[in-house]
């Protein structure tokens, strides 16, 4: 009750009051903060993207040549090798609607989880709400996702695919697998900074769930038997709405949807409670 | 809380785990840990060995007041600083900052050296917690008062380590808080710059910020807070004038360590166990008149043979200015080794110093240039000169010998030499 009158005294008087205490609560997430904090955000976002091609030669063309590589290797060995279904669609489009939100998941997962020991300095150094970092680095690969997404455009038109209306549900979609990423990465983040060992698990990790995603196969060969479990993965609703979205063929799999979305929202509701206990924490272990 | 304090601190306190940090890096090690604990039946079981970086500190800042925090390598200064920004969070006790806050407990924090000037600029600007339209209003101001205006696009990793510490301590000079808190931050640059540096914090101070100053050197102390604040292992032992809190500090820091000798594990080989300044009048009290000759007596005790030492005693002026060095080697004392315990004795000529405040550091190395085994204090003392009473006229004044020849005389032959070789060409 004190902390709230002081509060609201503090904004009469347009006059900033901290109380600096040893514990918090543990539903006190400060999201308020994370509003104020907003520029930093903002800015950090702006250093990872603008820090990301400087001297590299090919510079932002790296955003297109990943998933393109990946679409090249994929068609030729799944798609000439192992005669891959694809549900009647061109193998290189099927695998590049899907290779384009995994990328940039698999891109934004490896950068929350690791962005904080990157950014060591700033948690040793200053202060802010540590939460600013993972949303930072969440946000700075969607950048690259744009760009790739100018690919699928020529590639549909190559394939005489016509664009419709549903293409849009595409935000909507990006922005379900940003939610997965940073809850992930609230949860690996702290303890990256405890354990550097999450570093080198990320890859791995990342492969396995690539294999656990219809990328390279269609959801229609997983069997009936295990799709419940299988949708647990949230990327299957998201990768599933893409191809929904690009193709038009069909309806988007709202079952597997509903669950990911679930699955996501438990794990940022818990991810969130437990990035804001570590975070006390953060600038002693760092 | 009246309105007039800008900082209340009460009972304020920091614990670690001794160690902790740098053990359990990995997985492994933890579950090594954890495996040895099970195997031998916990009784090999470290128990957890905590301390108090900061204990019930209890302090009350005024707005406007300017106050430094001094205190030996590990008092919890930074400690302090660190809980005070919110960086770290305290284990007790409770802090109430009143108005926007500061800190700056290093230059530079967040810099890329893959952005341009003027990208770091508004990065660190936001860093620090300013809007981005502000760092744009500040912009030019920011820009001048680096003095880096044809390098602002240019990459800040191909900027001189000068050019880059002026940049950010530029923004951060523009952050404008009610509170400020600095860590040693005003001791970068070169000289010029440093007195930029200080006469914009004294512009700070009459725009009546309040700002907590930690710094070693006593000079920028003096010179900035009317107040300090005087840590010990972590505790709050004097708070109160100036003058009064840094005799305290002089004496205490006799035969400590100096602040930039870190000693990796246990014990220095060798410690100086008592050192004595004398001048002229005798052990000396703390005075010494120009010219005087000074000695040094310094006595020693080792724990093994420390081979070929080379032991430097040098002198620096209280604004951090290394005056001079002496050195056993380079003045014709060779010791081939140093065991037990012994006396050391420096006799300086007469030191022509202007008047100021000096310390004195003494230093040995084994194997000659080898390792750094410990670096202490060995004291202090003041100079006085009969005229120059401030560093305006430089560090040292020596008698020059000076002669006059009228113009009339001198201008003549000159002037006849120079004129025919011009003439023929």
């Amino acid at each position: 009750m004190n902390a709230a009158v002081e509060k609201a005294v503090a904004n009469v008087h347009r006059t900033e009051q901290v109380v600096i205490r040893p514990g918090k609560g543990i539903f006190d997430l400060e999201l308020g903060l994370i509003w104020r904090y907003r520029e930093l955000m903002f800015t950090l976002m702006l250093r990872d993207i603008q820090v990301l091609y400087k001297q590299a030669a090919l510079g932002v063309a790296w955003a297109v040549i990943q998933p393109v590589f990946a679409v090249v290797v994929f068609t030729v060995v799944f798609g000439n090798f192992a005669k891959m279904p694809s549900d009647g669609i061109p193998y290189p489009v099927f695998a590049f609607a899907a290779v384009l939100p995994w990328t940039y998941f698999a891109e934004a997962t490896r950068r929350a989880a690791t962005g904080l020991v990157d950014d060591a300095e700033l948690v040793r150094k200053v202060y802010f709400p540590r939460l600013v970092i993972p949303l930072a680095k969440v946000a700075a690969p969607l950048l690259d996702f744009a760009i790739a997404f100018c690919v699928l455009l020529i590639l549909m038109a190559f394939y005489g695919i016509m664009p419709s209306f549903k293409l849009l549900a595409i935000i909507p979609l990006i922005l379900v697998a940003s939610l997965l990423a940073l809850s992930i990465g609230m949860w690996l983040g702290p303890i990256n900074v405890r354990f550097r060992d999450v570093k080198h698990t990320i890859p791995f990790l990342l492969q396995i769930g690539m294999y656990a995603s219809p990328i390279v196969y269609p959801l229609s060969q997983v069997p009936v038997e295990w799709k419940a479990l299988y949708s647990l993965n949230p990327m299957v609703g998201v990768i599933e709405g893409f191809r929904w979205a690009v193709f038009d063929r069909g309806n988007p799999d709202f079952a597997a949807l509903g669950i990911g979305l679930g699955v996501i929202v438990v794990m940022l509701a818990a991810g969130l409670v437990y990035f804001k206990k570590q975070e006390r924490t953060f600038a002693d272990v760092i | 809380m009246t309105n007039d304090i800008a900082i209340s601190v009460r009972d304020l306190g920091k614990r670690y785990l001794r160690g902790s940090s740098t053990k359990h890096n990995s997985i492994r090690d933890v579950v090594q840990d954890k495996l040895t604990t099970l195997l031998t039946l916990g009784l090999k079981r470290k128990k957890k060995d905590y301390f108090w970086a900061l204990s019930e500190a209890t302090f009350d800042i005024r707005k406007g007041e300017n106050v430094g925090i001094i205190g030996l390598n590990g008092a919890g200064k930074s400690t302090l600083l660190k809980v005070l920004s919110r960086i770290v969070t305290p284990t007790s006790g409770e802090a109430r900052i009143n108005g926007r806050l500061g800190a700056l407990l290093e230059v530079g924090t967040g810099f890329h050296g893959e952005l341009t000037g003027r990208e770091n600029t508004f990065l660190y600007g936001s860093i620090l917690g300013m809007t981005r339209a502000e760092v744009e209003q500040k912009f030019d101001a920011i820009v001048e008062f680096a003095e880096i205006k044809e390098f602002i696009d240019t990459p800040v990793k191909r900027y001189s380590s000068g050019m880059y510490v002026r940049l950010a301590f530029s923004v951060a000079a523009h952050l404008d808080p009610d509170i400020l808190l600095l860590d040693e931050v005003l001791a970068v640059g070169d000289a010029a710059f440093q007195r930029k540096c200080m006469s914009f914090a004294r512009s700070l101070q009459q725009k009546g910020s309040t700002i907590l100053f930690v710094s070693h050197n006593m000079f920028s102390i003096k010179t900035m807070c009317q107040r300090v604040i005087y840590l010990k292992k972590g505790k709050v032992v004097f708070d109160g004038p100036t003058d009064e809190g840094l005799r305290m500090y002089e004496n205490d820091s006799r035969l400590k360590e100096t602040y930039w000798f870190h000693r990796d594990d246990g014990e220095p080989p060798i410690t100086f166990t008592d050192a004595v300044i004398e001048s002229s009048g005798g052990v000396n009290t703390g005075v010494v008149e120009h010219g005087e000759p000074v000695t040094f007596r310094m006595r020693y005790k080792t724990s093994r043979r420390i081979e070929k030492p080379e032991v430097r005693l040098s002198i620096d002026r209280q604004d951090d200015m290394h005056v001079m060095t002496f050195s056993n080697t380079l003045e014709g004392l060779d010791l081939p080794y140093l065991e037990g315990e012994g006396e050391l004795v420096v006799t300086a000529p007469p030191l022509t110093l202007t008047s100021d405040f000096f310390l004195a550091n003494v230093a040995v190395r084994e194997n000659r240039h080898g390792k750094l085994l410990v670096a202490q204090i060995v004291g202090h003392f003041h100079v006085r000169h009969p005229n120059y009473s401030s560093t305006a006229y430089g560090v040292l004044h020596e008698m020059g010998k000076w002669s006059h020849t009228p113009a009339a005389v001198a201008a003549e032959p000159v002037l006849a030499a120079a004129t025919p070789t011009k003439a023929a060409s």
